[in-house]
């Protein structure tokens, strides 16, 4: 898959080259269970974020999480907004950190909308062998 | 705790002790595609455990920050188990891991995302030096 708009990075293809066919569906599996854990975490992050007294570093644990698997994925949009994200809570910055948690969830709606296309196409076109290059 | 096998060969035993399950997928994938016999550890204290039990590892990668025990936390124990033969490997994305890690035993640091072409010369020393050991 092309890095789509700066919001997938060259991690994407490393799983990619990591499917085979032991594993055919390698690639939409990782994708699956980060879009399953991915919104528990942000709803986490949200009900801390709502706490008082502000628990700083659960949120940073709960980011610390959420950009691990991002970056597994290669989200990088995702990826570079959690740090944004983890600088606020290191300068216990809770407006900042609001900010950026919907700055976060855009991105994942978005991000969530074109991998699940993403697939989608896959599964229309049918396995990569069968692909034809039209620029040949 | 959890085991995972290749097909075919499987002579490098991997302990992989990382929190977040999708890192964990990929990780022990790549593991996996290098024909190591996985085990999973979830945080720093489970690796511990499984050396505590008596379980031998030729080589256990560690995220850094973990719930219960830290990777860096977790290497101290192991190496002071008197397990100085098996490669110890950080694995991070966090600036400053490389130090956290090597400061207290850790044989190699190797920062995440990690790539397969990172971690192939990696088990291939460690097959050479078991293949030598051997001889």
């Amino acid at each position: 898959m092309v890095p789509e708009m700066g919001y997938l990075d060259e991690q994407f293809n490393q799983l990619e080259e990591l499917q085979d066919e032991s594993s055919p569906n390698f690639v939409e599996e990782v994708v699956a269970l980060f879009l399953k854990d991915s919104p528990r975490l942000l709803s986490n992050i949200e009900q801390t974020i709502g706490k008082y007294p502000q628990d700083f570093y659960r949120l940073d644990s709960l980011v610390h999480q959420l950009k691990g698997s991002g970056s597994s994925i290669g989200a990088v949009r995702m990826k570079n907004e959690c740090s944004v994200f983890k600088a606020h809570c290191n300068d216990r910055n809770l407006e900042g950190c609001r900010r950026s948690l919907q700055k976060m969830k855009r991105e994942h709606a978005t991000l969530k909308q074109k991998l699940e296309s993403y697939f989608q196409l896959l599964r229309q076109v049918g396995p990569r062998e069968h692909a034809v290059n039209s620029r040949k | 705790m959890m085991e995972l096998k290749a097909k075919g060969s499987t002579s490098i035993k991997a302990l992989l002790v990382e929190d977040i399950e999708v890192c964990r997928l990929v990780l022990s994938t790549i593991l996996l595609r290098l024909h190591c016999e996985v085990t999973l550890a979830m945080n720093g204290k489970e690796a511990v455990d499984l050396f505590l039990e008596g379980k031998k590892f030729d080589i256990v990668l560690f995220d850094k920050n973990m719930p219960i025990m830290t990777g860096p936390e977790a290497i101290v124990k192991i190496r002071a188990m008197g397990e100085t033969d098996v490669k110890m490997v950080g694995v991070s994305a966090d600036d400053h891991a490389m130090e956290a890690f090597m400061s207290v035993g850790a044989d190699l640091f190797v920062p995440k995302p990690m790539r397969m072409e990172a971690l192939g010369p990696i088990i291939q020393e460690v097959i050479n030096k078991k293949k030598n050991d051997m001889v």
